[in-house]
Parts: C-alpha cells; structure tokens; sequence
C-alpha cells in the first residue's frame, strides 16, 4: 500500500471518531445541557447555511480582508526585510520597534482602528496587515542574515559582487524563511480577518457569527466555525503545496 | 621557473576578546607556475588562514601576497576554489549546470561558450548528463566532482582547494585524488591545497610545505621527486614515498 492510500483513510478515521465522540458527548455527557448542539445537528446546519446568500456575501468580505490583507503585507513585509537584512545598521537599528509592535496582538488595536476606520472592510485589512507585517518583515530579514557564509566567500572566491551574491544567494537562501512566514501569516490573516468582524463588527464571518450567537442560533453558531476550520485546514494545505514547489530545495 | 604566487613574509594577527592572537609569523613561499603544493600542518596551526590570505578572503596584517608580480587585493583574477564543505559551497537552488555556469558571469561569454564549458569541465570529472540534477540529488563524491566541475569552467589559472577530499568515504577519496592527477596532467593549474593527510599531500604534490608552530612558520619544504604518472598502487608502493611521508610526519609533529 502506497503512503498515500494509507494516510488519506487515517485522516477519515479520525475524523468520524473526533465526530462520534462530539455527538455522543452532546448527547449524553456533560455538555447534554441543550446549550450544545450535536455533531449531526451542527452538519445539518452546516448545510442550511451554505444555502443562505448571507453566509456567501460575509465569505466573501473576509476572504477580501484576509486575502488583501495577506497581500498587502506580503508586499510591504518582504521587500522591508530583505533591506533590513542585507544592512546590518538597518537591523539593529529596527530591531528593538518591529519587536515591540509584534507582539502587540491586533486584538487590542481594535478600539483604536474603529475610531480612525470604522467598523469597515478597511478596518480589517489593516488589521490583517498590522498583524502580518513586522513578523514577517522580521522573519525575512533573519532569512537573508542566515545565508551561509561559505557559500558567500566561495562566491567572492569566484569574484561574484554584491548584486550577484543577493540575487544568486542571499534571496534564496532567506526563501525557506520566507516561506514558513508565509505560511503562519495566511493562517493569522483567516483568523484576524474574523476577529475583526467578531469583536470590531467590520463585515464577515465574524460578524455573522456574532449575529447568530445572540440570536441564540447554536447549530448555525458552530457551523460558522466548522466552516472556518475547514477553510483554514484549506488555507494552509494550499501554502504547503504551493511552498514545496518553490521552495523544493529546504531540508535537502 | 616563473613564480606564481609570493608569499613574502606574511603574518597574520586576529583580535580576539582575549587579546591579540598571532596565527602567522612571516610565512614566506614561492609557489611555482604549473606546480601542485600541499600545505600541511598540525591541527589549528593556521593552514586555513593562510589560504584565505590566497584567495583574498582576508588580508595580512604583515607581509605582501603577490600573485603573477601584482599585490593581492580581493580574489585574484582566475582563481577557482574547492572547498571541504560542498553541501555549503554548491547552492541548492541550482541545478548542476547553473551551479557550474554562476562564476562564468563574471565572464564575458556568449551561451553556447557557456554551454561548452559546463560540457567540457563535466566530462573532465565524469559527470557528463548529469547537467539537469540538483547537488542534493548526488552522492557527496559526485557532488564534489560538481565543485571540481565549478572550478575548471573557469579556466582557472590558480586553484586553491581546502580540504577538499575529507568529507568523502576512503573510495571516493583515492578516487577524487586520482582525478586531481588527471586534471593536473590535463590543465597544469598552479594549485594549492591544504590537507591534514600527509600521505594524500605526497601522493599529488610536487612540493609540500609545512608550518608548524604557535604562531606559524614554514618548519619545512619538502620536494616530491616522485615520478608521473603517480597511481594508488605503485606510487604508495615506492620506498620514496615512505620515506617522504615519514619526513614530512615529523616535521608536523615538531620532531
């Protein structure tokens, strides 16, 4: 049996049992208080509310934060720190401010983005951003530092100058670096792109899931969240297809 | 005989927390056109160090390094280098031609030249078809043949190489040595090489030198007068080479 059959059936596995253990708890465990829908009940409204436009037009409002997000501070992140790692003033220099913003949590900007952006499509995306940008721009600048020195002096042995020794070997070798910030900053742009709906009421589906928990509509509740589970398991596969082909050198 | 490269008295000093370090002490060697030198030495003696001064990687704190009459500063123009490490020294990223093909950049060289060099220098170490594969999908001996590869796309005029054989098993080992002999009875590049294997030094120099020393300094030159062509068997066989390899064994060792 291939690796693959072998691994796709255990995935399965563990699903139903994680799902049968929900439904039974639901049923008769602890949590049988009626506050707590099954895992059948939750399923069924996982189907009803894919049938609701509602439901299409707030995936589509957080996937233009998370996504524009993500871009947006894709862009402005990775350029920054390849500057910053390529000047060793630059880093030092930086270092002490891009730490301290990251690790404010966006969670706690949010009072001060709804007084300058409102609770606005805006909002969110520079939420995603201030949430992506300086770990990103951190994580690319150490890429860029880490490049090996052998391979830089046989460059200079080679009599290969700076341009070719930052294009040929320093992006590169910051690429893996890149690549693992890429990684956690698309899963944090999903989450970021909800928490601003959920707790800063900009469109999405945070905002619908506010809205159907004080509308005490639980089953719909947790389908909100089964959704973003299944859209952040999709989220992150896809960055790790798209990293193996890129980045087909790393841990070789 | 032309000279090569003049070492003229150099000595190296390092900064270090603890104070100065004196790692070379007026090191002084000519390395003559088309010859094949061997720098040996006790570990940590600073063999290394002294082929970093070669290729311009650092600069002495005392003494010139002058390559064909002309002071060193940077790499000098047609060096090539092999170096122990080849999983650090070759890029991942590249596959073997591009690897071999980067240094040809500084080159003034249409494609098809290009082309032909790559061709040619993987011939030269047997590795012809295998220009599409990436280093890390060759064993650590072909990969080193990548190096030597990388080195002679050049047309190097000097070719300085660091341990280049101690991280490959004992076959591959006599093999690389024995493509060594082949590219020098082919090219005639003016090497240098360091080792801490005395018997390798021997058996593909015509002269080694050895420091020795805390700081260094040249402790002995030692002429290999054996015959070419040299061959595992008969060479490592020949009375002279016991011989040498004794001398030389005691001069590292400061008897």
């Amino acid at each position: 049996m291939s690796a693959i059959t072998r691994r796709v059936p255990a995935g399965v596995v563990s699903t139903l049992a994680a799902l049968l253990i929900w439904q039974v708890a639901a049923m008769v465990g602890p949590l049988s208080s009626g506050s707590f829908p099954t895992a059948i009940a939750t399923v069924g409204a996982f189907f009803i509310i894919l049938t609701e436009p509602i439901l299409w037009t707030q995936l589509l409002a957080t996937a233009q934060m998370a996504v524009v997000g993500f871009v947006l501070s894709v862009v402005l992140a990775v350029p920054v720190g390849i500057c910053l790692g390529l000047s060793r003033f630059a880093y030092r220099s930086t270092k002490f401010t891009f730490d301290f913003f990251k690790v404010i949590p966006p969670i706690v900007i949010i009072p001060i983005t709804i007084l300058v952006l409102g609770p606005t499509i805006q909002m969110g995306i520079f939420l995603v951003v201030f949430a992506n940008f300086f770990a990103l721009a951190i994580q690319t600048a150490y890429g860029v530092r880490d490049t090996d020195v052998v391979l830089l002096e046989t460059m200079r042995c080679y009599r290969l100058g700076t341009g070719r020794q930052i294009l040929f070997a320093r992006l590169p070798a910051a690429a893996p670096f890149v690549a693992v910030g890429l990684r956690i900053a698309a899963s944090v742009a999903l989450i970021v792109a909800v928490v601003a709906g959920l707790v800063g009421g900009a469109p999405g589906l945070g905002q619908l899931l506010a809205m159907y928990q004080t509308g005490n509509q639980i089953a719909k509740t947790f389908a909100v969240v089964l959704l973003l589970g299944i859209l952040g398991i999709l989220v992150s596969r896809g960055i790790v297809l798209a990293q193996r082909r890129l980045v087909f050198w790393m841990g070789k | 005989m032309t000279i090569a490269i003049s070492i003229d008295s150099v000595s190296m000093d390092y900064k270090t927390y603890s104070g100065i370090k004196h790692v070379l002490d007026a090191v002084s060697y000519d390395v003559a056109d088309g010859h094949f030198v061997s720098i040996v030495g006790p570990s940590g003696v600073g063999k290394t160090t002294l082929l970093r001064l070669l290729t311009g990687l650092a600069t002495p704190t005392g003494g010139e390094i002058l390559v064909r009459g002309s002071k060193l500063s940077g790499a000098p123009q047609g060096l090539a280098v092999v170096l122990q490490d080849y999983t650090r020294s070759l890029m991942p990223w590249l596959t073997v031609e591009k690897n071999i093909g980067l240094p040809l950049k500084t080159q003034k060289l249409n494609k098809a030249e290009v082309k032909l060099r790559i061709s040619d220098s993987l011939e030269e170490v047997g590795l012809t078809g295998n220009e599409k594969v990436y280093p890390w999908q060759l064993s650590g001996g072909m990969q080193q043949r990548v190096s030597i590869a990388r080195a002679l796309a050049v047309r190097p005029s000097i070719l300085v190489m660091d341990e280049p054989f101690a991280s490959v098993d004992a076959q591959t080992r006599f093999d690389l040595e024995d493509l060594v002999l082949k590219v020098r009875a082919d090219f005639g590049i003016t090497t240098v090489m360091v080792t801490h294997d005395i018997d390798e030094a021997v058996y593909l120099s015509d002269e080694v030198v050895v420091l020795h020393g805390s700081p260094a300094k040249v402790s002995e030159v030692v002429t290999v007068n054996l015959p070419f062509p040299r061959s595992q068997v008969a060479t490592r066989n020949d009375p002279k080479f016991a011989k040498l390899r004794t001398r030389i064994y005691e001069k590292v060792r400061g008897l």
